[in-house]
This record gives structure tokens, sequence and C-alpha cells, in this order.
């Protein structure tokens, strides 16, 4: 069975022609998935539909074999992590510590435990050193980090990384992809949405072509 | 005469505690496009503000050492009159685009400039033309894509009539297709006798610069770059 | 969908508001507040706006119109009861009335507001220039206004995100949720910050402010129209006045 499947999705934005028509698209939880197209394809809305954050106009999305609208964004955020195009969205606290925990004491987590998950995800992204930083002052790349280490902190079995290299330079692109190398390697499954065809090539997996509404593979 | 020279530019930020800029010398020659690089953080975007005057006037921090624009010291020029001289196109085209109409947003630098109705019009055309975006000209910015409102942000900036124009890392955010139009009129601009600073991470941007810098520990130094390799080297940590 | 609309200078629309808001807010008569909500929406409509859109885009507001109406009506008694329990009048026909009233007035504005979103923000930052308003204030509320769909995006995305993490707003108790969006307060106000200073250093780049004057590309031009409009207006609101404060009409407050 396949992790994400679309069955004959379309799509459009309110008074807005449509946007993508009749996508047929599966993909496994273990895969890398490109996802390229020029400027207002609909890349990022393909990418919002996987996550059910914004609902077809007909057709289904189905996750792990569950139409996804019938899920809470909270249930699919535990499946599959999802990191914006500006980072800045998806950190809400003053220092690191605090916005990779305030989600697990909302819940009543025993404060050992969540201790413990930040320390092995900050391990993970090799940012243990900005553990009691202040967010405010992290360079743009470090906020990216910070918002991976926010969606790792969930465990979710699969990531969505929205237009990742936009404002990173050459070293920090050679950082993020050691990063998605790793992630790979422990399993995850990764589809990344980009216009930077160069960055995609580093990565073998199936490159997905958006333009005038359609999927070319 | 240079456009700008630069020397021996120091500059802090308020709460920082060395030098972002640290004995910048810098002739830019008219007429070339001149590459900024650099590492993220590094001070690019620093150094465009103050080559615009947006440091100090709208950021502050520690300044020592000197701007000149055509001859005249930069900072003690109001805001309004360098903008005439130069135009500084940023990265994210949303916050750069304020009007309802492309016509109006064009219009914008001219009419704080004052000029009289028949030469904003004739402006407005001829920077239309020069982005070729002269289809656009009633729409509403808001629905053009990323590129194009690039296209227009420059349009705008060039409407003002500038000697020379920076762009502050103004290609990430567009596509391939979006890149090689921008591109393309940063040659025009060129062989209309305007100087372009071209900051940038991006070597695939490179092949249309005259020179290229580099900007690392707050310094900057004249590169030569021939081949990838040496590229990679440049940006080894 | 091309219907027929009247094309008018945001001057006389501007008049048509500010006409019938007035109207609105200082006649607190039931008949006299139908008759003006009525006229209101026809003129609207022959405006050309879309009210349809505007009650959806302002269905967050009409809830907490909604609420201060029964509030209005429960806290003003007068009139017969409706509602009573042991014998305590709870909801009179009185307070209906005056929630009625505070309904009918909100509308008005807010329907009457709509014909100014037929023009767009650069006509009505120049009518308020040509209105003799200074060009820097104009401007800066029509980029206030800009600024809200940006700013909107936005925060659509971070609630979104928080949600993603695991959180449940729905299911989560109330003195929860609001600790929660504390933190959905931090992200929207430093992209706030953010995105109003890229406009804000974008525009002065762009010599905003050179000079005390600057000139316009767009100039506004009244029409025969536009005169009638707000002649028309200007009799129509007197009238109003004139026959409710000095003929007393219509007649009698229930």
């Amino acid at each position: 069975m396949s992790f994400i499947k679309f069955e004959n999705v379309s799509f459009n934005y309110q008074h807005q022609k449509l946007l993508l028509s009749e996508l047929e698209l599966s993909i496994d939880s273990n895969s890398f998935t490109a996802v390229t197209g020029p400027n207002g394809s609909g890349k990022t809305t393909l990418g919002k539909l996987a996550m059910g954050i914004l609902k077809p106009l007909s057709g289904k999305v189905l996750l792990e074999g569950r139409d996804i609208s019938t899920m809470s964004l909270g249930k699919v955020g535990s499946k599959i992590g999802y990191l914006f195009q500006n980072p800045e969205v998806q950190i809400f606290a003053n220092t690191v510590i605090d916005d990779l925990g305030f989600v697990m004491r909302i819940k009543n987590i025993e404060e050992n435990e969540i201790n413990k998950k930040i320390d092995t995800v900050l391990d993970f992204l090799n940012i243990s050193d900005l553990r009691n930083s202040n967010t405010f002052n992290l360079s743009y790349g470090e906020k990216q980090r910070l918002a991976i280490a926010g969606i790792l902190i969930n465990e979710p079995q699969f990531l969505i990384l929205d237009e990742p290299t936009t404002g990173l330079d050459i070293g920090r692109k050679k950082m993020l992809s050691a990063l998605i190398e790793k992630l790979l390697a422990a399993g995850k499954g990764l589809m990344i949405i980009s216009h930077d065809h160069k960055f995609i090539n580093n990565f073998s997996g199936k490159v997905l072509k958006i333009s005038g509404g359609k999927i070319y593979e | 005469m240079h456009p700008i020279k630069i020397s021996d530019l120091r500059f802090k930020y308020e709460e920082a505690q060395k030098n972002i800029l640290d004995g910048i010398n810098l002739e830019l020659a008219a007429g070339k496009i001149t590459a900024i690089l650099g590492l993220s953080g590094c001070g690019k975007t620093t150094l465009c503000y103050c080559m615009c005057g947006i440091i100090p006037h709208i950021y502050h921090g520690h300044l020592d050492g000197e701007i000149l624009l055509f001859g005249n010291p930069l900072h003690k020029m109001e805001l309004s009159r360098i903008a005439r001289s130069i135009g500084i196109i940023f990265q994210d085209p949303d916050t750069q685009l304020f009007s309802p109409t492309v016509e109006d947003e064009i219009a914008f630098g001219p009419e704080n400039l004052c000029l009289d109705r028949e030469e904003i019009a004739q402006r407005i055309e001829i920077c239309l033309k020069l982005v070729n975006m002269e289809k656009h000209r009633f729409e509403h910015p808001e629905n053009l894509s990323g590129g194009e409102k690039q296209l227009i942000a420059i349009a705008s900036v060039l409407a003002m009539d500038p000697d020379l124009l920076i762009f502050d890392e103004s290609l990430a955010q567009i596509d391939a297709d979006g890149k090689e139009r921008v591109k393309n009129v940063m040659l025009q601009l060129k062989t209309l006798g305007k100087s372009v600073v071209l900051v940038e991470h991006d070597p695939d941007n490179l092949a249309i610069a005259d020179d290229i810098f580099f900007l690392k520990s707050g310094k900057l130094e004249a590169i030569n770059i021939t081949n990838k390799r040496e590229f990679d080297e440049l940006y080894k940590i | 969908m091309s219907k027929f609309s009247i094309e008018a200078d945001i001057r006389s629309k501007l008049a048509v508001v500010l006409g019938f808001s007035t109207i609105a807010v200082f006649i607190q008569h039931i008949y006299v507040l139908s008759f003006i909500l009525i006229i209101s929406i026809a003129a609207a409509l022959l405006f050309g706006a879309n009210i349809l859109k505007a009650i959806k885009t302002t269905r967050n507001l009409w809830y907490l119109f909604f609420i201060i109406v029964i509030l209005q009506s429960i806290f003003s008694r007068s009139g017969q009861a409706l509602l009573a329990i042991n014998g305590f009048p709870l909801i009179t026909a009185g307070g209906v009335l005056k929630g009625g009233e505070f309904l009918m007035r909100v509308s008005v504005i807010v329907f009457s507001a709509t014909i100014i979103s037929t023009s767009n923000s650069r006509e009505v930052v120049q009518g308020l220039v040509q209105l003799k308003i200074p060009y820097d204030i104009a401007f800066m509320v029509s980029v206030a206004i800009r600024f809200l769909p940006l700013l909107r995006s936005e925060i659509k995305d971070t609630f979104t995100a928080i949600q993603l993490r695991g959180l449940d707003l729905k299911k989560i108790p109330l003195k929860r949720r609001i600790r929660v969006y504390l933190y959905i307060f931090n992200p929207v106000v430093a992209g706030a910050i953010r995105k109003a200073r890229g406009l804000s250093i974008a525009m002065e780049m762009r010599a905003f402010r050179a000079y005390r004057k600057r000139t316009s590309f767009l100039k506004l031009r009244l029409s025969a129209a536009d005169y009638f409009i707000m002649v028309f207006t200007l009799i129509f609101t007197s009238a109003v006045f004139v026959m409710f404060y000095y003929f007393n009409f219509p007649a009698g407050i229930i």
C-alpha cells in the first residue's frame, strides 16, 4: 500500500482557474520524491494537499489508505512533517528549548522525557550548541534547522520540505543535502519541492514536474 | 568618476561584538556588472545597505570610513537624494510592491520626485518595455508570478532613472525562466551605461559579471573564477 | 458575470457612505434605520459592490455583533416581556428592538462601506489627496490595507504549523488553549514587523516624502453623474434629518 496517494485530485483557489487537474500520484513511505516546476505552477499547493492543509476540489488524498480530510492536522503532523517555505512561521517560542518542548509540556508529558527527546533531535541535526539560544538571534539557516527539529520531535515517518534551499548559500546547501541523506538513511521518506534543479539532482529518486496543472515524471 | 568609491568602511551593529564590515575598499566601475559573493551572514546585505544609505539613515550602528557617491559623501545626503542615483531591489518581491496596478507601482517613484505627468507617462512606457512587461500594465501585481513581480520591482526602481542598481539576492526566489529574464535586463542596463551590483551566493548567476569580489571576515577580495573547483575552494568552511 | 453598475468617482462614493452612516449613527428609529438599510444595500448593488463577499470576509465580526445584540436585548428591559423566568422579565420587546436597531446601524455602515471597495486603493488615496488630506497619511492608510492580506496568509500558515506540531486546537481545554494562542502570537508579530520594515524601506528608497508635495500620474475628474450623486446625497441626508427632527416623522418611538 502506498503511503500517500492522490486519486483524481483537482484543485483551484477561490475565484481562480483550475491549478491542478485530475492528478494521480502514489508515494512510498521511505522513498525520495522531488517536485519541480516554474513559479506559480502549483508545487506548494501539491505539498499542502498532501498534508491535508488544503482540501481538493474533487478527488481524494489518502494517507496510509485513509482519507486525509477525515484526519485532524495534529494527527497528520505525527505522520508527515512539513517545512514551510518560510521557517519563521513555525518557530513559536523565544528560546530553542521552549520551542521544541512547549507542545509536550501542554500535553503534560514528563520533563525528563521532554529533555531527552530535545537532546536527541538537537544531536541528530548537529545543533546541540544552539540549545540555550534565543530564537530571535538565529541566522536563517539555523532557523530552518530549528524548524526541522520541531518537526522531527514528533517522529514522523515522512517529511515534505517546501523550497528548502531558498536563502541558503552553497555551504549551507551542502549541510542540508547531508541532512537529507541522513534522514533517508534513517528510513524516512522525503518529498522536496524546489525549483533548484542542481540541488535535486544530488539525490536519486522520482522527479515530478508540474506544468499546466499536470504532473510529468 | 566612480559611481561609488568606498574607503576603509567599517560597520558594527548596535548589539554586535565585532565589526561585520571591517575595512572595505571598493571602486565601482561605471557601466559594468560587479558581483559580490559571500556566505550567509557575512555582511553582504549590510554592505548593500551602506551603499544606498539605508545605513545609517534607517538602520543605525557604528559607521566608520567613507563612501563617495560620484565624489560626494553619501552619509551626508538625504535618502530621497540618494534614491535618485541608486536603486535597490530586494530578495522578497512581496515587500516591494504595494500598489493596486503595475502602472501605479512604476509611477510611485517619479511621482515622489515631482516629475510632470507627461514625463511620468514616458518613463512608465520605457521601463515596462525594458523589462518586457508591457502587456501587464493594468494588472494587479499580486496576480503575477514571483519572477514577474521581481521584473516589476526592477521597472519601478528604473523609473527613478538611477545610475547604479543594486540587486540584493534578487534572483533567489525566482525560477530558472525568471532568472534568465532578469539577467537579460541587467545586460541591457549595462549597454545603457548603468552600473549594476549583483549580490549573490549562486555561482550560476555569475556569468554576466565583469568583476567578482568575495566578502569574507568583513573584507572584500577581488577574485577571478575560471573553474568550478576554485569556486568550491572559496566556500570551504 | 457582467452586471450593470455605475462608474463613479471615489469622492462621490465617499459622500454616499458618509451620508448614510451619519443617518444611521444619529437617528435611532427602527423605521428610519430599515429604510436606510434598504437604500444602502440598493446603492451598494448599484455601484457594483459584492455584498455577499463582504459578508463572508467580515464573518467573525458578525458573530461579535450578534453577541452584542443578544446582550443588549437582555440588559435593556422595557415593554412587554417575551421571555421571563420566575416572573423576572429576561428578554423584552423593548430589548429586542434595541438589539435590532444596533444590528441595522452596523449593517448600514458595513454595506455602505462596501461601495468604497469598488475603487482600487490608488483611487482611494488620490481621492483623499484631492480632498486636501496630506498624501503621506493617505498612502500610509492604503499600505496598511495592502498589508492585511500579506499578513493573513502568514497567520494561516502559523495556525496550521502549530496544529501540525500535534496540537488539536478543538480538543484542548480553554485554559490551555489560551497558552497556545500566546505561542502563535510570537511568529505573527515577528512577521508583521519584518514585513512592515521591508515595505517602508522599499518606499523610502523610491524617494517617498522627498518633498512636501508630489505629483500624481492618476488624476481624478468629477463627471456630471458625480455632481448629481453628491448633490442628491446631500439633499437626501438633510431631508431625512429635517423630517425626523422638525416634522417628527416617522412619529413616536415604541
